[in-house]
């Protein structure tokens, strides 16, 4: 599913590692995530939308 | 299953992991006892055959237990990946598994170990994990 992790990651010089760590997965699930590979869990994904203090659909875009 | 919160996740992944090779450590040591152990003592002692046998099949039942919590402990694509792994090698045992028992009972192979399955299901799942890292790397 397409989404904005790479563009608020790089707003904050985040790497995918240090986004990882705050989530609690593996750098290979948010890499896999951000190019679409790979659609998160309910879980991971408000997470995400936490870590960035959006909307889970403000982060996913339903295309 | 809930994912757990990030702070304990790779402390529960870890503990998960350590548990798991400790009980395959565990499996493996009580196979080599029940396979070995009845050439010292010879037909003398079947009771202690069984009970080695019998040690092992104890064992190998908490060991799988011991992968099932290691699953759950895992990030969920790390998860995703090993049990399509798993699902393939299930597959493939089960397809070549009879695949050759009708090719032996036919008579047009020979034979195999008993012990060939284990080890084809071994580099089955090895290729499939590999597969799945690739595809998600």
């Amino acid at each position: 599913m397409k989404n904005r992790i790479a563009e608020l990651r790089s707003e904050r010089a985040w790497t995918q590692a240090d986004v990882a760590q705050r989530i609690g997965v593996s750098r290979q699930t948010v890499n896999a995530i951000e190019t679409q590979k790979f659609d998160p869990s309910l879980p991971v994904a408000f997470r995400l939308a936490r870590l960035f203090e959006i909307r889970v659909d403000e982060l996913f875009l339903d295309e | 299953m809930q994912t757990p919160p990030p702070a304990d996740a790779y402390k529960a992944e870890m503990r998960a992991t350590g548990g798991l090779a400790v009980w395959t450590l565990a499996w493996t040591a009580s196979l080599a006892l029940a396979r070995f152990a009845p050439e010292l003592w010879g037909d003398s002692r079947p009771a202690a055959t069984w009970a080695a046998v019998m040690l092992n099949v104890l064992v190998g039942f908490v060991w799988i237990i011991s992968l099932t919590r290691w699953l759950q402990a895992l990030d969920e694509l790390q998860r995703k990946i090993m049990q399509d792994a798993l699902a393939v090698t299930l597959g493939a045992a089960w397809v070549i598994g009879f695949g050759y028992v009708v090719a032996e009972a036919a008579g047009l192979v020979d034979e195999v170990s008993v012990a060939a399955l284990p080890v084809f299901m071994a580099v089955v799942f090895l290729v499939a994990v590999a597969a799945g890292k690739i595809r998600y790397r």
